[in-house]
């Protein structure tokens, strides 16, 4: 094949390789295999090696650090490995069976799944508050976007760190400031009924600004003539925003639903950094889980298998989430 | 991206040179990681020839300064190496990343751990043996260490950690509080106690006097100190633990019954508070509203800058056998992949140093470990010190197992089980049976060390 | 579907016309509009200024148990000495900028090329390649955690740079995102240069990417951003204090520093500072870029 490859080598007259891999004289070009045309034309053999060279970086990457991995995990939740080196061998699906009876995991997948509903809520419900008030055309639009913006510039670490010094039961902004209109304090990140709530408005607080971007995005992209044919025709601003506005997002907010469904799936850094997963348990999700099994109990291998029961969920929503979108746009 | 060009067709005029220059195409993309790498190096590298010596420690508050204090006397007496000090959070944190780093081969130099953790690294090679001729050369032998706390360095005839303490569980107690009540002795020391009752009838004592507890005990939360006064009890009753992975825990029933029991009876509201978790323990005590405190040595600090008129002694023996939780600051070597040999003799150096020095870690409330500390006079005059200091040949540290040990899971299995008893929702037995059945959990699975 | 509808603001000339709604006048409505939004503003703005008015008070003042936003000793910026004294932050902030920037650019070089492939290049298996690609971003990189730290100590990459920069150059959406693109760019524009006899890499460097430049600005402020503020792999991955990104390095502040508030927002601001300041002169150009490339999934 590559062979072919070189006969572009060969001193010619400009022209399109396309017609060139058709032309009868390179036939008669010597150094030639004369079998090599037979398959396919040069055209598509440079093809060939073009595509693959093109992709070779990103492939070589793609396998060795995505590919591999996942593949030695799954072998990996099949071991008794642990991070001490000891216990190599196969035992099957034991960390499985182990995993599916062990009620810390389906604690901290019960976690998990209940961040996932009440932060999703908030995250797509405010930025569309948002958006909606910053596309009304307020003056100073750029101050709006970096207020509502910027805390997604944000490290979680900060994010945590501020967070954890306003949730301060006794010297916190929060609580002080419930205090002054009357009303009690609370143990935010120390409550086991409180601490994921508190780990919400966190998060709300961070990463609302990202979903905002897209739908004031997307409601600028609305075309105009929409909202002076609906003005003309006398409707206010709230009819407006009910009848042109929502309808022409909703691709938009269906997008948003999933990616934020995913992102909060994924959760662990906030909790891992104010409440590392307490108090008892109350917060702990299950990328936490799979942290403090592989890391602090050693056990990687079982930490590998709870993994992949956690991969299978987020699959299972993706593929969820695909018949949905698919018979939504259908 | 020039690299790129052996796609180009005009330029390739055979196999081999295609195949070279995808060779040359791929050095310089390695180059490009490599000009990165070095600029990673950059950072670190130290320009002098002072060895930098990386040292882990979970040491905070009050222990983390006197920590800094001993260090920097150590760097300041050793111009051939300084030690830099990484703090971590105590307990899981500090645990989990310690293991991950020696895991991955480039840990720090040195490191503190628990005595009592030391079973969960050994054995798995995530720590070094300590070569006890190079410390001999610095004074350092077997012989500077009380027998107790020297056997529990040993693992398979090795010795793996040189401890630089044993912090016992203890009682403080305020002298006013209690020659108000009418419980010291003539040596101005609080009377001895040898049964529950007796326990409990002094506690009432002060209470009258305090008018609020008798006793302080905050345990909420933590399975460490709830474990720190179980243990203590259980091991007063001349009983053992066994934890053998692959076999059901060994361990006396009545014994551990009896002691949640006791310890269930002493939150009534009179003789201690219901509930409570440490610093509300600590802050009563430190405020006189109670004349006694259950707690760790290393407390002491708070009360002396309370100006508190504090003493202390171990914790009574209630149940015959004398016997006091405690556990170890040890010095480990993480296991590295490349060992830097003149990075390895500033740490033994560093290490005899500290050990020599540990004077003021006693004043932190820490027994030293190092013997001629312990005899000295300088030592002898530390008071409330020299009252507990006894502890050190009763103390008795967690049973060996790859989970056990301070700032464990172990202990987190231990509140999430034992915390409804001691709040008087659960009985005793029930509790304890719950946790042994956790812990034979815990033995039935693989031994991951 | 969803890259489509984003790409077009980054690549349409129009959209800035767009953007610019009428002036409207004040009534009744759009005050409550603007209240509404002021409220939020606040809201959203607080965190930050209590935590700045937290970093310029003494220990004391920052733990004293009345709160007031101006300390009774008065303003001192004393904490940030303390930070800047015996705190590894500019190490950190350093080792932050460098892995961020080798992770940009491999991302960009590497996934440019493969969607470059991918657009415009009939190879055989590109099919393959591409729903593979795209299969890919279904995988949650904490999935990944345990299998990677295990290949990363065979490989004796723990506690280094490497570490932290090479798993992260692997963005299955941003490929997707350029291949949108390119896509896009009319095929004309290339035939001359093939007339030429151009090969396929003159044609991607001197064509594709100059008039790629838009997109591509995208994708590294994204891989950007999430490779700076990244912490679950940086956190896995070193433990030596000399290595530690800023996210990761500032978790353990909180435990060397304690309750010693003041120094801890002193270190939470510090570390924010670079990405705020760099937002405040791109804003037009991160807020573009994010739009652009977010939908395609993080």
């Amino acid at each position: 094949m590559s062979s072919l490859a070189t006969s572009e080598s060969a001193e010619q007259a400009p022209s399109l390789p396309g017609r060139s891999s058709r032309n009868p004289s390179q036939t008669n070009q010597p150094g030639k295999s004369p079998t090599s045309t037979a398959q396919s034309s040069p055209r598509r053999s440079r093809d060939n090696l073009n595509g693959w060279g093109f992709a070779a970086p990103f492939l070589a990457f793609f396998l060795v650090f995505l590919v591999w991995p996942l593949l030695y995990g799954l072998y990996m939740s099949l071991t008794g490995k642990s991070l001490t080196g000891a216990n190599d061998s196969l035992i099957g699906l034991a960390n499985y069976a182990e995993a599916l009876a062990d009620a810390d995991m389906w604690h901290s997948l019960g976690n998990t799944l209940y961040f996932t509903v009440i932060s999703t809520v908030p995250l797509v419900l405010v930025a569309l508050v948002m958006a909606a008030l910053v596309n009304v055309g307020l003056p100073a639009q750029w101050l709006w976007r970096l207020s509502y913006f910027a805390p997604y510039l944000l490290a979680s670490t900060v994010v945590s760190l501020f967070f954890s010094w306003m949730y301060n039961p006794q010297l916190g902004l929060i609580n002080d400031s419930l205090a002054k209109i009357g009303l009690p304090k609370v143990a935010w990140l120390n409550d086991p009924n409180v601490a994921m709530w508190a780990i919400v408005i966190a998060t709300l607080w961070w990463t609302v600004g990202f979903n905002f971007l897209l739908y004031l995005a997307a409601m600028q992209n609305i075309p105009a003539q929409h909202y002076e044919a609906a003005s003309l025709d006398g409707a206010g601003a709230w009819r407006q925003f009910f009848s042109i506005t929502l309808p022409q997002l909703t691709p938009t907010t269906v997008m948003i639903v999933l990616l934020q469904i995913l992102a909060s799936l994924k959760i662990f850094d906030q909790v891992y950094q104010m409440t590392a997963g307490g108090p008892s348990g109350s917060t702990r999700p299950v990328v936490e889980y799979i942290f403090e099994t592989g890391f602090t109990g050693y056990r990687l291998g079982y930490s590998a298998a709870i993994s992949y029961i956690f991969f299978g969920l987020i699959v299972a929503v993706s593929v969820m989430q695909f018949f949905i979108t698919r018979r939504r746009s259908a | 991206m020039k690299q790129f060009d052996f796609f180009a067709g005009k330029q390739m005029s055979g196999k081999q040179v295609s195949r070279r220059q995808l060779l040359a195409g791929t050095a310089a993309l390695g180059s490009v990681f490599a000009a990165a790498g070095l600029t990673g190096c950059g950072g670190t590298a130290s320009a002098a020839s002072v060895r930098d010596i990386a040292f882990w420690h979970l040491l905070s508050g009050g222990d983390g300064i006197k920590m800094q204090a001993m260090i920097s006397a150590a760097n300041g007496a050793n111009p051939g190496f300084k030690v830099h000090p990484t703090v971590l959070a105590w307990g899981p944190p500090y645990y989990t990343k310690l293991a991950m780093a020696s895991a991955g081969g480039r840990p720090p130099e040195l490191a503190i751990m628990h005595a009592s953790r030391v079973p969960g690294y050994a054995p798995g090679g995530l720590i070094d043996p300590w070569d006890m001729s190079l410390l001999a050369e610095h004074g350092v032998t077997a012989e500077s260490f009380a027998p107790r706390i020297w056997d529990k360095s040993q693992h398979d005839g090795q010795v793996f950690s040189i401890a630089l303490d044993s912090h016992p569980f203890v009682m403080f107690y305020n002298t006013d509080v209690a020659g108000k009540a009418g419980v010291l002795g003539a040596n101005g020391q609080l009377q001895e106690a040898s049964s529950p009752q007796d326990f409990l009838a002094m506690a009432r004592e002060m209470q009258k006097v305090t008018q609020a507890h008798g006793l302080s005990f905050g345990y909420l939360g933590s399975g460490s100190q709830m474990w720190r006064l179980f243990y203590t009890l259980y091991k007063q009753h001349g009983a053992d633990m066994e934890l053998t992975p692959g076999q059901p825990m060994k361990a006396d029933r009545d014994a551990a019954v009896e002691s949640l029991e006791f310890m269930a009876s002493l939150f009534d509201d009179t003789v201690a508070a219901k509930s409570g978790d440490i610093g509300t323990g600590i802050a009563e005590f430190a405020r006189g509203g109670s004349g006694m405190l259950f707690s760790g040595v290393w407390e002491l600090p708070t009360f002396k800058k309370a100006e508190l008129p504090v003493d202390a002694a171990t914790i009574p023996t209630l149940y015959g056998t004398p016997a006091s939780y405690a556990d170890s600051h040890s010095f480990v070597l993480p296991r590295q992949l490349n060992v830097d040999d003149g990075k390895r003799r500033d740490v033994y150096k560093f290490v005899s140093d500290i050990l020599k020095g540990s004077l003021s870690w006693a004043e932190a409330g820490h027994i030293p470990a190092y013997q001629p500390i312990v005899q000295s006079q300088a030592y002898r005059d530390l008071t409330p010190q020299i009252h507990y200091a006894n502890a050190a040949d009763i103390i008795a540290y967690d049973p060996e197992a790859w989970f056990s040990g301070s700032g464990s899971d172990w202990q987190t299995y231990f509140a999430e089980n034992v915390q409804n008893v001691l709040l008087g929702r659960d009985k005793a037995a029930d509790g304890w049976d719950a946790f042994v059945r956790r812990t034979n959990t815990l033995l039935s699975r693989p031994n991951p060390v | 579907m969803a890259t489509q509808t984003l790409t077009r603001p980054a690549l349409s000339s129009t959209s800035a016309a767009k953007l610019r709604q009428p002036r409207k006048k004040m009534t009744a409505g759009r005050a409550a509009v603007l209240a509404v939004a002021a409220i939020l503003a606040v809201l959203w703005l607080v965190p930050f200024a209590w935590a700045t008015a937290t970093a310029f008070k003494s220990e004391a003042d920052a733990a004293a148990p009345k709160i007031s936003w101006i300390p009774p000793s008065g303003f001192t910026a004393d904490a940030f000495v303390k930070v800047f004294q015996d705190g590894n932050i500019p190490l950190w902030t350093w080792n932050s900028l460098y892995t961020s920037a080798a992770i940009t650019v491999i991302t960009l070089a590497i996934s440019a090329l493969v969607a470059y492939a991918l657009s415009r290049i009939d190879f055989r298996g590109k099919k393959v390649l591409m729903t593979v690609i795209i299969a890919s971003i279904m995988i949650p990189p904490p999935v990944l955690i345990i299998p990677l730290f295990y290949q990363m100590v065979a490989l004796h990459m723990i506690d280094t740079s490497w570490a932290i920069i090479l798993p992260q150059v692997i963005h299955p959406a941003m490929v997707f995102v350029l291949k949108k693109f390119f896509d896009q760019i009319p095929r004309e524009l290339e035939e001359a240069a093939v007339m030429d006899g151009a090969s396929r890499m003159r044609i991607f460097t001197q064509i594709i990417l100059p008039l790629s430049r838009p997109i591509l600005a995208a994708v590294a402020i994204f891989v950007f951003i999430s490779a700076w503020n990244n912490f679950l792999w940086p956190f896995i991955s070193t433990n030596d204090g000399s290595i530690l990104t800023l996210p990761v390095g500032l978790q353990t502040i909180k435990s060397a520093y304690g309750i010693q508030y003041a120094q801890n927002m002193a270190s939470a601001l510090l570390a924010a500072l670079p990405l705020i300041l760099v937002f405040l002169f791109f804003q037009r150009q991160i807020i573009k870029g994010v739009a652009t490339t977010g939908l395609a999934g993080t």
